[in-house]
């Protein structure tokens, strides 16, 4: 399958995500406080908990310095619902501790309020 | 269907009461304590906050609100029926309970009994894989042996939780606990509840005490190894619950080191240290670093031997792990050790593996 309706915009708020099915895989819809709409897999890279269990938040930044949090990106983080790690929607679905791993993606437009998913 | 191929026997499951639950196995007064006087366990954990929901996976939380782990149905739905589990052991959310708990021990030996009625009424007479601890309140050591006797004897009861308090394991105060434990053929499990990892205080961040959790499991082995537990009861065995592994080849050649040099202050230990280990303690493995095959088996072969690993999902913990992803992909003969007959063989009151 190569693109597919999987939810109408108004489905998911901003700074909300929801989970869809892509064919037989099952998809995260993700929406930034912006009105974008990103797709991963709902499937966490770590031990495979089912991401849309978990949390759609903001995350503490490498700006904190030893004992004073600077925390930003709200509604632009998911949060695992098992280990908690943290990843970026608006960087390809990396892990924030570890950006050289990232939850595989997917690509999304929108079409007449249809959020299509595509590869 | 279960989803899993080999079997499987979890050494750490957290059911949960809510003291609404508990009362029916409360006499009075102390039920009046906790209905009328809102009395509740004081608690001391500063953090909260560690992951999504709280301590808890964030997909463990009872449909209808109530927290995880406090549904039998939903456990089995979510864990036990998923995987395929073919036995899991019980080691509770240990609140209310009366591990840490200082003062009105009147209290805390009444909920320990409680607990146990509960534990066994709703969770191990009801789903044939559940096996149980024996909880107790040891700062009242009579009332402990006590309950052990009453309890112990209980098909589906496999070892004692002993709390953590700040007489170290070791101490002969104890020891009349081990002997009532040996005597019903339980083993000693150790669970971190409010541990006293940094010298009696807390740390000001919780990654830094759920990282040193080990040392606080080395303390109490080192304690019961040097004080002859072993040696004085040696159908005892020791069980160090979410503890971590990777630490067991630096303790067994630590105490072995020390040992030659300095055994004539304890002449009791008629075995090597890492000797005892191997044959009366036992780990388990969750939560368990992200370990390659290579780094997993080196760590077997520092330890001398496959036999110690008990494998340990902790749900329904934040920290779970997951039996396909936790562990490395092994050999189905070592796999078969650590998910299963490593446990089975530790604990006597365990069935034996079922056929088929
Ligand atoms: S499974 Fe997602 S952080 Fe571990």
């Amino acid at each position: 399958m190569k693109e597919q309706v999987v939810c109408k915009t108004s489905d998911i708020q901003p700074g909300e995500m929801k989970e869809t099915s892509f064919g037989r895989q099952e998809v995260l819809v993700c929406r930034t406080p912006d009105g974008n709409f990103y797709a991963f897999m709902n499937q966490c890279i770590h031990q495979g908990a089912p991401l849309d269990k978990g949390m759609i938040c903001g995350a503490t930044t490498d700006k904190s310095k030893p004992g004073s949090y600077d925390y930003c990106h709200e509604g632009e983080v998911i949060r695992c619902p098992w280990h908690g790690r943290e990843f970026s929607i608006k960087n390809e679905g990396r892990m924030l501790a570890n950006p050289s791993k990232k939850i595989p993606s997917f690509k999304v437009r929108v079409e007449n309020e249809n959020v299509i998913v595509y590869k | 269907m279960p989803k899993y191929q080999i079997p499987i026997v979890d050494t750490d499951i957290h059911e949960r009461v809510q003291y609404k639950d508990i009362l029916e196995y409360l006499d009075e007064p102390y039920k009046h304590y906790i209905t009328n006087c809102h009395w509740i366990q004081e608690k001391h954990m500063p953090y909260t906050q560690p992951s999504v929901a709280g301590v808890d996976r964030a997909d463990a939380k009872i449909p209808d609100g109530r927290p995880a782990g406090s549904d039998l149905k939903f456990m089995q739905k979510q864990l036990l029926d998923d995987i395929g589990h073919e036995v899991g052991i019980l080691t509770s959310a240990l609140d209310p309970s009366p591990s840490s708990m200082h003062g009105w021990h009147e209290m805390a030996v009444a909920l320990a009994s409680a607990y146990n009625d509960w534990q066994i009424e709703n969770w191990l007479e009801k789903d044939e894989r559940l096996y149980g601890s024996v909880h107790i309140a040891a700062q009242d050591r009579d009332a402990a042996i006590k309950e052990i006797d009453r309890i112990g004897p209980h098909p589906k009861m496999v070892q004692v939780l002993l709390p953590i308090d700040d007489i170290m394991w070791g101490d002969p105060f104890y020891h009349p606990i081990f002997e009532a434990a040996e005597k019903h053929n339980l083993m000693i499990g150790m669970h971190h509840n409010e541990p006293p990892v940094y010298y009696g205080k807390w740390p000001r961040y919780f990654i830094e005490w759920h990282t040193l959790i080990p040392t606080a499991h080395m303390k109490q082995i080192t304690s019961m190894m040097f004080n002859g537990v072993f040696d004085k009861f040696p159908n005892l065995g020791l069980m160090m619950i979410e503890g971590g592994f990777t630490f067991i080849p630096h303790l067994m050649w630590k105490m072995d080191q020390q040992y030659r040099d300095l055994r004539h202050e304890v002449p009791w230990l008629k075995r090597k240290p890492s000797q005892i280990m191997k044959e009366q303690v036992r780990f388990t493995t969750q939560p368990a670093e992200e370990l390659t095959k290579k780094e997993f088996m080196s760590l077997l072969e520092q330890m001398g031997t496959d036999e110690m690993l008990c494998f340990s999902t902790d749900y329904p913990h934040w920290d779970y792990d997951s039996p396909y992803r936790a562990l490395p992909n092994l050999d189905t003969e070592l796999k078969q050790k650590i998910f299963a007959e490593n446990a089975r063989a530790f604990y006597p009151k365990l069935p034996n593996k079922k056929e088929g």
